[in-house]
């Protein structure tokens, strides 16, 4: 048995999840939110400089393709499993991304929650290791009871040893 | 805290001064503040009522700090107990600190040249805090106390540590290293000539230091009145262009020469008499001409060891070493550290493994990136020398400018970039040594670095579109270093994949075992895994978010 198959063998392959499928609702509210700031924007320079004040509709049609295609994709590429040793996380639309940290590297665990997230009934996990880019390693956009449950198993399989 | 309670009460028994000098020092220091404000002020505002006013004003407040340093020096105690360090420091506002000894990561002894001279010496102990500020500056003590200080912490922490149950240590590979190491009067494993520092000097890239030498030049040379070089300038102008433009020649080149020299004196005065020794589980480094460093780092803290080539190191056969460590080091930024800074290329392997232990890093066979990286850094240079060249197309396309010279540009730059890409791939490479990750890229300051298995944080792949498209991927290892990771830009897809799984496997080993040789191996896998193994053909590779 090769390397490869025995970390592929089926005991590991623990089934890959999407995130909550209101998600795409979240993203898509923040990102209204900032391309609605953006439109507006357009009417400091309309007010101080006299800048036309159609300006503001490639913005708004930049917002609304936007708001409709980008949550979508990026939710489509995003996936998460817990493994035996390990958590994955899969995701970027254009960039792809794939991190994996060890159970025995986190050092603790959150769960994060914005108002919007609030409102939808959301919550996010975080995975903080003592590494340097991948510090942070987050999971958005969970249902609550969820991330409290994937917090406290990944808190709960971190164990206790120094991760430095 | 009532442990904190009980320490003051210690201290208030049994706590000693810092040495009678440290009051010299503070005086010194408060008229070196105050000498600026005292002259600008005095020679800004020329004679008068005001200009008079200013001695005065400076006395006034120098005397408060004098006095101040004093309280602060006649209440300030420390103390050696047990396995603790105590302080006590403050005038108005107390402070008593504890700090355990298990948690000392660092103990360094600085002497500045005014303290060599006094038989006195800084002592900075810091713990695993990522503060910038080390955590007990004894500022100063005798030179023979701080000596005996710091052996004494040092010491006592290492019989702490091995008084903690073994299993206990995260770090059980580095112990036992430490362990085999460990011998009485260990030789040093680094110790550098004033030669081996010259050259350090001689062949440091420092490029800001050369242009700082010729800023400082062409200011001095402006504010020489009717100076030689404008006469002997003149005079060239007198007789003909040609001898200008050879005058200009020469003058760069002295620039150029004077940078030189300012590195090669630079080089002297930080790093002369640089010893380093590795002894029960530390490493000591001594170094410096005016001011004495004298530092330690535990080995547990090493994160990866960096080998940087420069391009004309590497054709003189040597490189500089790097540490990266966890949290800061005192003076040092960004977690990295000169560990040797200059060595020839066939003691690498021996320096590595006395840090290291097992890693047999001259062995390490280095597999290439995928070729197809080539092709990605030809793209990426001409899309650069496209936007680079755009202007002056579209100025010659709109007929601002004339553009006739622009093909023999071309001919000679198109070849030029691909050359580059050339070298950047033959110079990018990766090794499975046993327990260890290795990733090396660069050209003109080639970097190899050196990961243990151990020390794995987290490990990412990551894919641009452009690197999809071609089939490439990037490997990025993290550790807990401070700021730069290693990485390995533009494996094969299936490789990069194949590089996940084996390193989770290997990163994991590598934590409960207990022999860190064993760190390559698989549970009950009985396949030897492969090292230095070019990329695997023939592996159906699912495109990375999709599984």
């Amino acid at each position: 048995m090769s390397l490869l198959d025995e970390v592929q063998a089926p005991p590991r392959q623990a089934s890959v999840h999407r995130l909550d499928p209101r998600t795409v609702t979240l993203w898509r509210l923040t990102s209204a939110l900032w391309w609605t700031f953006w439109t507006l924007s357009m009417l400091i320079p309309w007010a101080v400089w006299d800048w036309p004040l159609w300006l503001m509709a490639p913005i708004a049609a930049l917002g609304v393709a936007w708001t409709a295609y980008v949550p979508a994709a990026q939710y489509r590429h995003f996936t998460w499993q817990v493994r035996e040793v390990d958590v994955r996380v899969m995701h970027g639309w254009l960039t792809r991304h794939v991190t994996v940290v060890l159970h025995s590297r986190i050092q603790h665990v959150d769960t994060r929650q914005g108002p919007i997230e609030r409102a939808l009934g959301l919550a996010g996990v975080v995975i903080y290791t003592a590494g340097t880019v991948g510090a942070m390693v987050g999971i958005p956009g969970l249902a609550e009871r969820e991330a409290e449950a994937l917090r406290d198993r990944l808190a709960h399989l971190s164990g206790t040893d120094d991760a430095l | 805290m009532p442990s904190e309670a009980a320490a003051a009460e210690r201290l208030d028994e049994h706590g000693r001064r810092l040495h009678p000098l440290t009051l010299g020092f503070a005086a010194v220091g408060i008229a070196r503040q105050m000498i600026w404000p005292a002259l600008v002020g005095g020679f800004g505002l020329g004679d008068g009522e005001i200009a008079r006013m200013v001695p005065i004003v400076v006395i006034v407040l120098a005397v408060p700090a004098l006095l101040g340093a004093a309280a602060k020096y006649a209440l300030y105690r420390w103390r050696l107990d047990g396995d603790e360090l105590l302080l006590r420091s403050g005038v108005l506002n107390r402070q008593n600190r504890v700090i355990p000894l298990a948690r000392v990561q660092n103990v360094e002894v600085r002497q500045s040249l005014a303290q060599r001279l006094t038989g006195v010496a800084e002592l900075r102990v810091e713990t695993a805090g990522t503060g910038l500020q080390a955590e007990a500056v004894l500022s100063v003590l005798g030179i023979g106390e701080a000596q005996t200080l710091r052996g004494e912490l040092l010491a006592r922490r290492r019989a702490h540590a091995s008084a903690a149950a073994p299993a206990a240590d995260a770090d059980g590979a580095e112990t036992v290293v430490a362990d085999a190491v460990h011998r009485p009067a260990a030789p040093p494993l680094a110790r550098l000539s004033t030669w081996d520092v010259l050259l350090a000097g001689a062949t440091a890239n420092e490029a800001g230091v050369i242009a700082a030498a010729l800023a400082g030049l062409l200011q001095f040379a402006d504010d020489l009145p009717g100076g030689v070089v404008q006469a002997a300038a003149d005079a060239a102008i007198e007789r003909m262009e040609g001898a200008v433009v050879l005058l200009g020649a020469v003058a760069v080149v002295l620039f150029l020469l004077l940078g030189w020299m300012i590195s090669i004196a630079g080089a002297v005065v930080r790093y002369h008499g640089f010893t380093l020794a590795v002894d029960g589980g530390e490493m000591r480094k001594r170094y410096g001409l005016l001011t004495v460093h004298e530092a330690s780092v535990p080995l547990q803290r090493v994160q990866a060891i960096r080998v940087e080539e420069t391009f004309l190191r590497r054709w003189l056969g040597l490189a500089s070493l790097m540490i990266e460590t966890a949290g800061g080091s005192p003076g040092q930024a960004g977690g990295a550290e000169a560990f040797v800074p200059i060595a020839r290329r066939r003691d690498v392997g021996r320096l590595v493994r006395g840090i290291f232990g097992e890693a047999d890093v001259d062995a390490a066979e280095f597999a290439r990136v995928h070729p197809r990286a080539e092709r990605r850094m030809v793209r990426r240079y001409l899309a650069w020398f496209l936007v680079l060249w755009a202007p002056f197309w579209v100025a010659r396309w709109l007929q601002i400018q004339p553009g006739g010279m622009l093909a023999p540009y071309v001919a000679v730059f198109l070849p030029l970039l691909w050359v580059m890409a050339r070298w950047q791939y033959q110079n990018r490479g990766w090794a499975l040594p046993p327990g260890y990750v290795m990733a090396r890229s660069g050209v003109m300051n080639r970097i190899t670095w050196i990961v243990p298995d151990r020390k794995l944080q987290t490990l990412h792949v990551r894919e641009t579109m452009f690197q999809r498209r071609l089939g490439l991927s990037t490997l990025v290892v993290d550790t807990a270093a401070g700021g730069r990771q290693a990485s390995v830009v533009d494996l094969a897809h299936s490789t990069a994949r194949r590089l996940l799984e084996e390193l989770t496997v290997r990163a994991r080993g590598a934590r409960p075992a207990a022999r860190p040789n064993d760190a390559d191996q698989v549970p009950a896998g009985d396949a030897p895994p492969a090292p230095d193994q070019a990329p695997a053909p023939g592996r159906a590779n699912p495109p990375l978010g999709q599984p």
